[in-house]
């Protein structure tokens, strides 16, 4: 018998594109709810064409992020542009639970999908509508891009070297924040509907997003009247990243450590000098004291001074590439990555989601489904079409 | 109103972030949280970013990230350490339905507050421990913030100028990644729980949620072998795609070319210059070949330009682009008011503090919107409340607890709070302008209709 997840029986229809509708649609697959994607037929999800791919080899089963983020789910192929199409799509919506989209504002209801009409044929139904500033206001239609959004999004200005230009992470977070904003969203707005019977419309921002969590930035204006910016480099506080003999580590504690410890630690007394003994000292001394910390931090590796600076309570970190990351002993032992094996792409690690539940565990990754791979399965186990309809609807090209 | 989550309380035992933002949107929509302090040691978010910058007699009520990620809550101040302090926190986790921490295992194990002993006192209980890397695994104890779980994620390796060092951002980003990550799986433990009458413990990393999100980048290892490294704001796919200076000081435009339409476009509001015609620039590939040659050109351009208004050109004419925004910038945009992503808080008398804006939620439900209907709670404020109305303990007993000193209104050994003057902070290049009409700029903010 396997255990139940913890959203079984969560039916999930997702009409999501590249990153922040299918990073929703994968967290809910997780825990274990009926995830179906839709694609459109023939192209598919844009992300399928994007790079890197397995073997370097442009192939639309191949794309790494896609891989990625599609994993656990079931694909399903229908043309909504085709009357007929998005046709079944709303008899498919009839039976979910929680709509996942995160086109355009105004797509689906150019196909007679939005959510007034779609509220009428299913009044329970939650849909959660992910967009780069929402689906309101003057930047509605605004073109945004990963970039623009750390710009406009607030982060930007404030990450970087004030001698230079300002910086975003790297890859995709403000869309994935957007997409786990939405999972969390839905399923408080499902907790409602399951007490209710009342389903609801979710407008998420990727801008707000990001806007919601700046520590310091809005409040600090707010506060004081300050507007922040980037530090210069030689002068920053919980951003610190300090060269070893063999990698970087993060050395929190300049601001809030037990002086003492830190200098025993670093079997450096001239710590002990009266001048670094107060905050403000430090402050006053910043450079010779980096200057004397660094000399130090580069007698060690990066990973001896991690866990020793642990043993001793100080709150140091590590920076590890994403080959470190896999090997860390710390996610094996939390059985935190999953062998999958997809039939195009092959086989690799894929990392799991960050919690491990007591009651009802995650369930392990499936591979991310080929272009309509269970369009019969669905449209049959769903709709109870039989092959030869869904056959039909193929040869029309709506599937 | 009825708000999805109004049959919900919650024990919160958080500092910082990690926790706290969780449960504040929770309480943003509905659920009653009860947060659990300490006298002896404070939420270090109490002891920063004061109001005027003026720690005043009570510091400890006037600091501005508390008061960001507490509003909506109720505060209890519980000497663990003492009996009747331990029983009020049972007693109040056998009334409630989450119990939220960010302690490690030593942590909790020395407070005997385990999970198997409080599934004994409510055997339904959902119980939240978000720790840095997990509350199993040998990293189990090890300390964390924000920047350093990031670091160990994976993410810092990749970040930074192209091929430099590591670069991590001033703010706990992590943190707010872990709590949006806990939301869903207290959500979805909920939904079980409201489906078949079982709690449980969720064991969240909160490293290993910001590892999910790269998870792009340690399949590619994977699959390909290909070990990540900085690349600062080009996502290698497309150019021109990077910020470029504007008129002013440290005025920046992010401009993302995605398609040859849209390099058509930005030329023809550069007014098409000699330099776009050049066909090492009419594809895509031979953009990104040649891309270091286009963002000097672009740049050249841009920096006569003002960042706002060069948005708004090249928005309209279907170019992606975005000026970079200062927080005050954020406070000001006509866009995030006119959806209300800002609220006016009133705070409680004795916080000493007049209303003010403060972010709202990433999301607006149609049918039962979030709010904010109160502020956060000054230190201790609700004791009584929650040991009067929610626990039923006389008043008497109370006033005892408040003698006894399980329970307080003030911090038992006093921070000394001594806040760098703005003008040092402007000096030393933490902040770019001190503005001293904030005040009315803040009051306006909040009085204008949206």
């Amino acid at each position: 018998m396997t255990t139940p997840a913890a959203l079984q029986g969560v039916k999930v229809l997702e009409l999501g594109h590249y990153i922040a509708g299918p990073y929703c649609g994968k967290l809910l697959a997780s825990h274990g709810a009926d995830v179906v994607k839709v694609e459109a037929p023939i192209t598919g999800d844009g992300l399928r064409h994007r790079g890197p791919f397995a073997g370097n080899d442009p192939h639309f089963e191949k794309s790494v992020p896609f891989l990625y983020l599609n994993t656990s789910k079931r694909g399903i192929t229908l043309n909504l542009k085709d009357e007929q199409g998005s046709a079944l799509c709303r008899e498919l919506i009839q039976q979910t639970d929680i709509l996942v989209e995160n086109l355009a504002p105004g797509t689906l209801d150019g196909w007679g999908l939005s959510y007034e009409a779609l509220a009428e044929i299913n009044p329970s139904l939650v849909m959660v509508s992910i967009s780069n500033f929402g689906q309101t206001g003057p930047y509605r239609d605004y073109r945004a891009s990963e970039l623009v959004e750390y710009a406009m999004g607030g982060l930007m200005y404030i990450f970087g070297d004030a001698s230079r230009e300002p910086l975003k992470h790297a890859l995709d977070q403000a869309q994935h924040k957007a997409g786990t904003y939405a999972a969390g969203a839905a399923l408080m707005a499902l907790y409602y509907q399951r007490r209710t019977g009342q389903g609801q419309w979710i407008d998420v921002s990727i801008q707000e997003s990001l806007a919601v969590s700046l520590r310091d930035t809005i409040g600090i204006y707010v506060y004081q009247g300050a507007v922040r910016s980037r530090p210069p480099a030689d002068n920053k506080g919980l951003g610190r990243v300090v060269r070893t003999s063999d990698g970087y580590i993060v050395p929190i504690p300049y601001g809030g450590v037990d002086w003492e410890v830190l200098a025993n630690f670093l079997e450096a007394p001239e710590l002990m000098a009266d001048r670094f003994q107060t905050a403000q000292g430090r402050l006053d001394h910043a450079q010779e004291l980096h200057g004397l910390l660094e000399d130090r931090f580069k007698e060690w590796g990066a990973s001896d001074l991690f866990h020793k600076a642990q043993e001793w309570g100080l709150v140091f970190g590590i920076v590890q590439n994403v080959k470190q990351v896999l090997e860390s002993p710390q996610l094996q032992a939390r059985g935190s990555l999953t062998e999958v094996d997809h039939p195009v792409a092959g086989a690799a690690a894929y990392p799991g989601s960050a919690a491990i539940f007591s009651a009802t565990p995650d369930r392990p990754p499936s591979p991310a489904p080929m272009l309509g791979q269970h369009t019969e399965d669905v449209l049959s186990e769903w709709l109870g079409l039989s092959s030869e309809h869904v056959r039909g609807h193929r040869d029309k090209g709506i599937v | 109103m009825p708000l999805p989550l109004d049959d919900i309380r919650i024990v919160e035992m958080g500092q910082l972030l990690a926790v706290p933002h969780l449960t504040r949107l929770m309480a943003d929509m509905g659920a009653e949280v009860i947060k659990v302090e300490s006298t002896i040691r404070l939420d270090p978010h109490r002891g920063d970013a004061f109001y005027g910058n003026n720690p005043g007699t009570q510091p400890w009520n006037q600091a501005a990230n508390f008061n960001d990620q507490n509003r909506n809550k109720l505060g209890v101040t519980l000497d663990l350490s003492k009996a009747e302090g331990r029983e009020a926190l049972l007693d109040l986790i056998r009334l409630s339905d989450v119990f939220a921490v960010n302690f490690r295992p030593r942590v909790l194990q020395n407070l005997e507050i385990e999970y198997p002993t409080l599934r004994e006192v409510k055997p339904d209980l959902i119980m939240l421990t978000s720790t840095g890397y997990g509350s199993t695994g040998p990293w189990q104890n090890y300390g964390a913030v924000g920047p350093t779980t990031e670091a160990a994620s994976g993410l810092s390796s990749m970040t930074g100028y192209p091929d430099g060092e590591p670069v991590l951002p001033e703010l706990p980003h992590t943190d707010y990644v872990a709590a949006e990550h806990g939301l869903v799986a207290v959500m979805a433990a909920l939904l079980h729980r409201q489906r078949t009458g079982e709690g449980q413990l969720i064991d969240l990393s909160q490293a290993h949620a910001q590892t999910a999100t790269i998870g792009e980048a340690i399949l590619d290892y994977g699959l390909r072998g290909e070990v990540a490294s900085p690349v600062g704001n080009s996502d290698r796919l497309s150019a021109p795609n990077d910020v470029y200076p504007c008129a002013g000081h440290d005025c920046w435009i992010a401009i993302s070319v995605a398609s040859d339409q849209m390099w058509a476009s930005l030329c023809s509001v550069m007014e098409n210059p000699s330099w776009c015609q050049n066909p090492k620039f009419n594809s895509n590939e031979s953009r990104l070949a040649h891309s270091e040659e286009l963002n000097a050109s672009l740049g050249n351009w841009t920096k006569s330009q003002e960042a706002g208004q060069l948005m708004h050109r090249l928005q309209a004419a279907g170019v992606s682009a975005g000026a970079v925004a200062t927080g005050k910038d954020l406070l000001l945009d006509p866009h995030l008011r006119e959806r209300g992503f800002f609220e006016a808080v009133a705070h409680y008398p004795d916080s000493g503090l007049p209303a003010l804006p403060y972010v709202g939620r990433p999301w607006k439900f149609s049918l039962t919107p979030g709010q904010t209907r109160s502020a956060a709670p000054t230190l201790g404020q609700h004791n009584h409340y929650v040991l009067g109305n929610i626990l039923g303990w006389s008043e008497e007993r109370i006033v005892g607890l408040e003698q006894s000193g399980v329970i307080g209104n003030a911090p038992l050994d006093p921070p000394t709070a001594a806040p760098l003057p703005l003008e040092r902070l402007l000096e030393l290049g933490a902040i770019r302008q001190a503005d001293g009409d904030f005040e009315s700029i803040v009051r306006r903010i909040i009085q204008a209709p949206q």
